[in-house]
């Protein structure tokens, strides 16, 4: 049986690594579905909330079949990596949610009159568009951390549940629940259910001071 | 002018600036052409004509179908051979109707952001003396959610002139200002376009603002252009007329307080190289100041008039008669172009006709002051 440390660690390169993957992402498709008016808008909403509505075994099945044998991705089956991307594709519909919140209540205007003063897109995003949502993104980022910290159903199928290798915290718990180890369980659980509380936490004070900030920032506009 | 001619190809027009083109959204098609040179422009129209659509398409923040966009010779957009400036390398300044300022920077963060982005060579335009000229010095440190209507429009301003644009769009910038404060922006925009040489596009619903402060007019609706050249001759078209109608046409003067004037006391304003007796106010002496002075207020006799209780009696001569809906408007250079709304039956009886001398007579009391600078903070 691996360590707690062992596995809390793991637990957290996993998310890492699952946020590196859904935040870039996560931020092109709000940015696309608040600022352009593309074909296909319904589409590409229903496929990236789907995980929301999936049952996470269905998720890690759809990825087995890719990352296992025969699969186009051969050999990615059963790695930290694995673990990783079903904890990015479960996290990605919240992720995209809150971005695209975030993303609303920047005033597109301020956005044309950055370009108009001399500023590529890439900068507007940096200057105008981010500083102006970090509020709301963050919150974003926090809440999928949270979901990825707590994935289960899917990890377990497309990555298994290898210690030291794909064994997160919600799996470390499962395994020694069947062992019968309950104390060694419910050490995991008190971190689980800490590191939860303080996301949470944090998630509410962000949006709730967002909130704020936003009416003062809508009050700068006003006529 | 500050920005050299052009020698590049296309500089086929007198113009600095020449556009013709089209853009279909919906059910709305916008299809315009124009040709401009140095001075202020006035965009006019009923809202949904496509003004803002076209300032757009302009600053490169929408793209048209097809067509051609010219500024100093250089193409900014065309349609075949397609090639579209981005608007980040147009360096057309834009002033959004209620200044669309960044909330999370101060004044000064906003005046500077489009500037730290302007190669050093293009820096023609000395920021200092830009926030001199708009009273800006005192609220640098401001966040712009504290500013007052008036001050975030010339913030706004300040933005656009701060990194020395080719070209300087302005999409009704009084829109949001009381009577007061259009007096002292009016003012700002001509002094800014008198320093510093940049050409404006402005957009306007205000006959009497298109007349004090531009050169040339376009007037668009339903995303057609139905006239454009001199604004008093574009403006008081019949056709154009009807959109106007009950805006009544006033002369905006720039003048200097010469004396205050005080209770059962006139004051006086030099306004160029005369003297206009006016009521009076509670601004100093060297004070700039607006006189607003309406075209249908003021009498013209061809003959200089006594035994008169009117205090104003103006020699100049007659440079325009223009026909218009409902009567004629003269254009009378008194040292600064005064327009007098007249009837037909009048020019008819006095024979009036173009370089012909006349007298303008008006009463103290039809004399409206405008502050043409703000009165400190506020």
């Amino acid at each position: 049986m691996s360590s707690d440390l062992t596995i809390v660690l793991l637990s957290l390169r996993v998310a890492t690594v699952a946020m590196l993957i859904a935040l870039p992402i996560g931020f092109g498709l709000s940015w696309l579905l608040v600022r352009k008016q593309i074909r296909g808008r319904f589409l590409i909403e229903a496929v990236v909330s789907l995980p929301l509505a999936l049952p996470p075994v269905v998720i890690g099945y759809g990825l087995l079949i890719l990352l296992g044998n025969r699969g186009p991705f051969d050999g990615l089956a059963f790695t930290t990596f694995a673990a990783s991307l079903a904890s990015a594709i479960v996290a990605l519909p919240l992720i995209v949610r809150t971005f695209v919140v975030a993303l609303e209540g920047v005033d597109p205007r301020l956005e044309l009159a950055a370009r108009s003063l001399g500023a590529g897109p890439w900068r507007v995003l940096m200057t105008v568009t981010i500083p102006l949502a970090y509020r709301g993104l963050l919150a974003g980022v926090l809440i999928g951390s949270v979901r990825a910290l707590s994935e289960f159903g899917a990890t377990i199928v497309v990555a298994g549940n290898i210690p030291g290798r794909t064994q997160t915290v919600p799996l470390g718990i499962f395994t020694r629940i069947q062992a019968g180890d309950d104390q060694a369980a419910l050490r995991l659980v008190v971190v689980s259910i800490t590191l939860a509380v303080a996301t949470l936490i944090v998630h509410d004070l962000l949006l709730r001071r967002g909130g704020l900030a936003g009416r003062r920032d809508r009050a700068g506009f006003g006529a | 002018m500050i920005f050299p001619e052009s020698t590049g190809p296309g500089r086929d027009t007198n113009g600095v600036f020449r556009f013709s083109f089209t853009r279909t959204q919906g059910d709305f098609s916008l299809e315009v052409a124009g040709d401009f040179g140095p001075g202020i422009t006035a965009l006019f129209g009923p809202s949904g004509s496509g003004k803002t659509t076209l300032l757009n398409c302009l600053a490169g923040l929408l793209k048209p179908d097809d067509g051609e966009i010219v500024l100093y010779g250089r193409d900014l957009y065309r349609g075949s051979p397609n090639m579209f400036v981005p608007p980040e390398k147009r360096r057309i300044g834009l002033v959004f109707q209620d200044g669309a300022l960044f909330p999370h920077m101060s004044v000064s963060g906003n005046i500077m952001y489009g500037r730290a982005r302007t190669p050093e060579a293009d820096r023609l335009v000395d920021v200092d003396h830009v926030v001199e000229l708009l009273g800006l010095r005192p609220l640098m440190d401001r966040s712009p959610g504290s500013l007052s209507g008036g001050e975030r429009q010339r913030v706004a301003i300040a933005r656009a002139l701060a990194m020395s644009p080719r070209l300087l769009l302005l999409d009704e910038p009084m829109a949001s200002l009381d009577a007061r404060l259009r007096g002292v922006v009016l003012s700002y925009l001509r002094r800014v376009h008198d320093d510093l040489g940049i050409p404006m596009i402005y957009v306007s619903h205000s006959i009497s603002e298109v007349l004090a402060l531009a050169d040339d007019a376009l007037v668009l609706s339903r995303g057609r252009v139905v006239a454009s050249g001199r604004p008093s001759r574009v403006l008081l078209d019949p056709v154009v007329g009807g959109m106007f109608r009950g805006d009544p046409v006033e002369n905006l003067l720039d003048g200097t307080v010469v004396e205050q004037g005080g209770t059962g006391q006139s004051g006086r304003v030099r306004v160029g190289e005369i003297e206009i007796v006016t009521p009076p106010m509670d601004r100093p002496t060297g004070a700039p100041v607006i006189v607003a002075l309406g075209a249908e207020e003021i009498i013209l006799a061809t003959e200089k008039p006594s035994g008169l209780s009117a205090r104003n009696v103006i020699a100049g001569s007659i440079t325009d008669l223009d026909l218009v809906v409902d009567g004629v408007y003269a254009t009378v250079d008194i040292g600064v172009r005064i327009l007098v709304a007249l009837t037909q039956g009048a020019v008819d009886a006095l024979s009036l006709e173009r370089g012909q001398d006349a007298y303008l007579v008006f009463k103290t009391s039809s004399i409206k002051l405008l502050e043409a600078e703000p009165r400190g903070e506020g």
